[in-house]
């Protein structure tokens, strides 16, 4: 083929483009989902409870990304400074994921039980009461608005076509008490989904006010449980490394 | 096909001519467009460069806040600024250089109003806090669909007109311009593959999580740089360097063998944001060294565009629009040098999650970009009114902030990103941590308050911008009503 | 078949084959701008497309130049 028909054949030119720029994806890409190295077998990584998954869309809203990471990376002084580095298994279920680029604040792939949640709170409130240097913005509003749980089932049901675990059917409630155990599985019943956020967000009562539930219980919920899944103790120095 | 036959004829021989022989309409809707969402993007960016050396301008407001305003500037400047830069320059350039007039004018201009609507529901939804949560892909679905549309109108639009050319080859611009299409087509729509909560609940959520989504989100954020601001802006530079300078590109062969191998090369690198995560190791060093071997095209494009001025380099003694486009290609240069050095595995360890990549990319898209756009439009507008530019001297006064404002803002961030990766691995003596999180906050705030100043010096420059733009266009406004009354009393007098 | 899909998945193998298709391709395009003094001329006379779109607006530009020019001095 002379390259001269290329250039003055525009259909020609576009099927080159296409297949020229295809290739570095499809070859990055497209074994990410075959190789099962991509993401490792671990014990204790579950899906999110509705009032986690809440949190979590309230992360994302507030563009929490921007500014702080959830990847530790595995060296000497971010395993010191935040914990063991982030497995491939503990984001499986953040759709979408939440690495970040840009940590203008720290790292939060760990930031679970780190605090208590009263800090918590006041630092989502107002975080130079606390850290008089921070330069995180406030978010004073999370405390006083109810959280919509309107669409609640909803967004279940949209998580459970894209890969979560969530149940609908007795069948699928049975295999994930086999999975996860009772106490779990049914906290991923989309049929109860609000009641089980209610009682989950009246239990721990996150934001010290037990009269509303507040989108600082869910966020602070959330925050809470990033990265306390696994269980680290239980496995032996290095198991993790061959699959990096 | 009447238009095409004339152009094919004898060459038109006023520029009255012209207007009608191609569609200068659209291309100057787009081009005002871009000099707008320039003033607005680049303010909204000093606005939050200020919240990060004094975070009291958040000012407990949702719709304002750092997180929700960040997309709201890199929107704005991307695909506001950029977009419609290049909507103007690739609807201008394709006639141009084809000798044929934009196909469907009615579809041409359906573009405009698709592309700007999204952006502005864009704006909105952001402060709203509607988003997909994911970097330069924020939309959400319903505004993937209408950008969708209107994209694959825009390809359509570009191709005829591709097709109606009086003009056996299709010159280089255009691949460029055909390859970004192309590219992000395919960009958006695998990046963008939801699933939606409900028909009218704009959120949704993503077909992919964790390490999945991850390469796919950098894939595309790669690539938004590789295709959207470099292969696109080179379409632009193959066009108005030539152009301005009145001299021939340096080199055609070059200019093809650095096309494929570039938009060969760039789909490979994306991995490269990813160094040291729980993304497989193969995938980023394979992503290491594809982006050293991209070096070479990219210094390709540089080269060719900068050696066109050989033998004339005293043009950028006499021509404040050259100086823009020359200095855009010096910083091409210099951040695709910066860019593949970020990219090895050891360097990124310290670099990556640091302020020395918003350097990086800043020095890419304020000085690469924004001036090769500049001096694009400088070129651009006049020509598409019939007038002179209102004032050269207002450009070099542009020209002088702009590079001042650019050399601020990178040199601060270099302290920034290299000085904060450097403390956060610091060990004392013990083995402990010498510095917490905290204490590198305190250490960058002189350099966010310079990189504020920095990026406000470069938004006056844009403002003095669209002033000088908005007094060229009212006199293109009012010559243009003045012939019309002249000619409308000529034939009254004839009658 | 299913041999030549277990070879091409050792990364040994797979990198060198691919490494050997690129550079070919890159080679062959190079060879092929480069070879015939004749394509190349051709190509280089396709440099002067933006130039020859008969720019009527060059004229005012230019005195216009020439005249900051002088203001300056």
């Amino acid at each position: 083929m002379k390259h001269e028909s290329v250039e003055t054949n525009a259909g020609l030119l576009i099927v080159l483009t296409l297949a020229v720029i295809s290739v570095g994806g499809l070859v990055e890409i497209v074994p990410l989902f075959y190789i099962d190295d991509t993401v490792e077998e671990v014990d204790g990584v579950r899906p999110y409870t509705p009032l986690e998954q809440r949190g979590r869309d309230i992360y994302i809203r507030e563009g929490c990304y921007a500014c702080h990471s959830q990847m530790v990376r595995p060296f000497r002084d971010e395993m010191l400074r935040y914990g063991n580095y982030s497995l491939a298994a503990e984001s499986q279920y953040d759709y979408p994921f939440q690495w970040g680029s840009k940590r203008t604040g720290p790292d939060l792939a760990r930031v679970g039980g780190k605090y208590s949640n009263e800090w918590q709170v006041q630092h989502l409130i107002d975080p130079q009461s606390l850290v008089p240097e921070s330069i995180m913005p406030g978010y004073p509003w999370l405390a006083e608005t109810p959280l919509d749980m309107s669409d609640l089932e909803d967004r279940m049901i949209a998580l459970k076509r894209v890969g979560v675990p969530y149940s609908l059917t007795e069948e699928e409630y049975e295999r994930n008490v086999e999975k996860y155990g009772e106490e779990h599985a049914r906290m991923f019943d989309i049929n109860r989904a609000e009641e089980n956020l209610i009682e989950q967000a009246q239990a721990e009562n996150f934001d010290g006010n037990s009269a509303t539930i507040t989108e600082m219980d869910a966020i602070v919920a959330y925050m809470q449980v990033l990265g306390t899944m696994v269980d680290f103790s239980e496995y032996d120095d290095g198991h993790f490394a061959e699959f990096r | 096909m009447s238009q095409a036959a004339t152009t094919a004829g004898a060459a038109p021989a006023a520029s009255v001519a012209s207007t009608e022989q191609y569609n200068y309409a659209i291309v100057k809707k787009f081009a005002v467009a871009a000099v707008l969402w320039g003033v607005f993007g680049m303010a909204a960016g000093v606005w939050i460069a200020s919240q990060l050396a004094w975070p009291f301008l958040n000012f407990d407001i949702a719709q304002i806040t750092f997180g929700r305003f960040r997309p709201v500037h890199t929107t704005a400047v991307i695909f506001g600024f950029g977009g419609n830069a290049l909507f103007a320059t690739s609807y201008y350039v394709v006639q141009r250089t084809c000798h044929a007039r934009l196909w469907n004018d009615s579809l041409a201009s359906f573009t405009f109003y698709g592309w700007n609507l999204a952006l502005i529901l864009g704006v909105i939804s952001y402060m709203a806090g509607i988003t997909q949560g994911r970097e330069y892909a924020e939309f959400n679905w319903q505004i993937d669909l209408i950008i969708l549309v209107t994209w694959v109108v825009y390809f359509l639009v570009f191709t005829m007109t591709l097709l109606r050319r009086n003009q056996p080859h299709i010159y280089v611009a255009n691949w460029f311009f055909m390859s970004f299409i192309l590219a992000t087509a395919l960009l958006h729509i695998f990046n963008n593959i939801e699933v939606p909560v409900g028909l009218f609940n704009p959120q949704s959520y993503p077909m992919f999580s964790g390490v999945q989504d991850a390469m796919r989100q950098w894939w595309y954020g790669h690539n938004a740089v590789g295709f959207f601001l470099t292969a696109a802006f080179l379409g632009m530079m193959y066009y108005f360097v030539p152009k301005q300078a009145g001299r021939p590109i340096y080199s055609y062969k070059l200019s093809i063998i650095h096309f494929w191998a570039l938009i060969f090369l760039y789909m490979w690198v994306g991995a490269h944001h990813l160094h040291w995560t729980a993304l497989p190791d193969w995938v980023s060093t394979l992503a290491a060294t594809f982006s050293i071997l991209l070096l070479l095209p990219s210094w390709g494009g540089m080269i060719n565009g900068i050696m066109t001025l050989s033998g004339a380099w005293d043009k950028l003694r006499t021509d404040p629009i050259m100086l823009f486009l020359i200095t855009a290609l010096a910083f091409y240069g210099m951040s695709t040098f910066e860019g593949p050095m970020m990219s090895l595995k050891s360097v990124n360890a310290l670099s990556h999650y640091t302020d020395w990549t918003v350097g990086h990319v800043h020095s890419g898209a304020l000085g690469w970009v924004a001036m090769i756009s500049f001096g694009s439009l400088y070129h651009l507008i006049p020509r598409l009114w019939n007038v002179n530019l209102f004032s050269l001297k207002l450009v070099y006064v542009h020209f002088f902030l702009a590079t001042v404002g650019i050399v601020l803002y990178i040199t601060a961030m270099w302290v920034a990103g290299i000085g904060q990766g450097l403390m956060l691995r610091a060990f004392d003596q013990y083995g402990n941590l010498a510095y917490t999180f905290t204490e590198s906050v305190v250490f960058l705030h002189q350099p966010y308050v310079v990189r504020a100043i920095g990026g406000g010096l470069f938004l006056l420059g844009m403002v003095i911008m669209a002033f000088n733009i908005f007094m060229t266009v009212r006199s293109g406004i009012k010559a243009e009503a003045r012939a019309r009354q002249e000619a409308i009393e000529a034939e009254a007098r004839t009658a | 078949m299913l041999s030549l899909w277990e070879w091409i998945q050792d990364m040994g193998n797979s990198k060198t084959l691919a490494l050997i298709l690129f550079m070919s391709t890159f080679v062959g395009v190079v060879i092929y701008l480069f070879a015939s003094p004749r394509r190349a001329r051709k190509f280089e006379t396709y440099r002067y497309i933006p130039l020859d779109d008969d720019d009527s607006h060059r004229e005012p530009t230019t005195s216009r130049r020439d005249k900051t020019e002088s203001d300056e001095q």
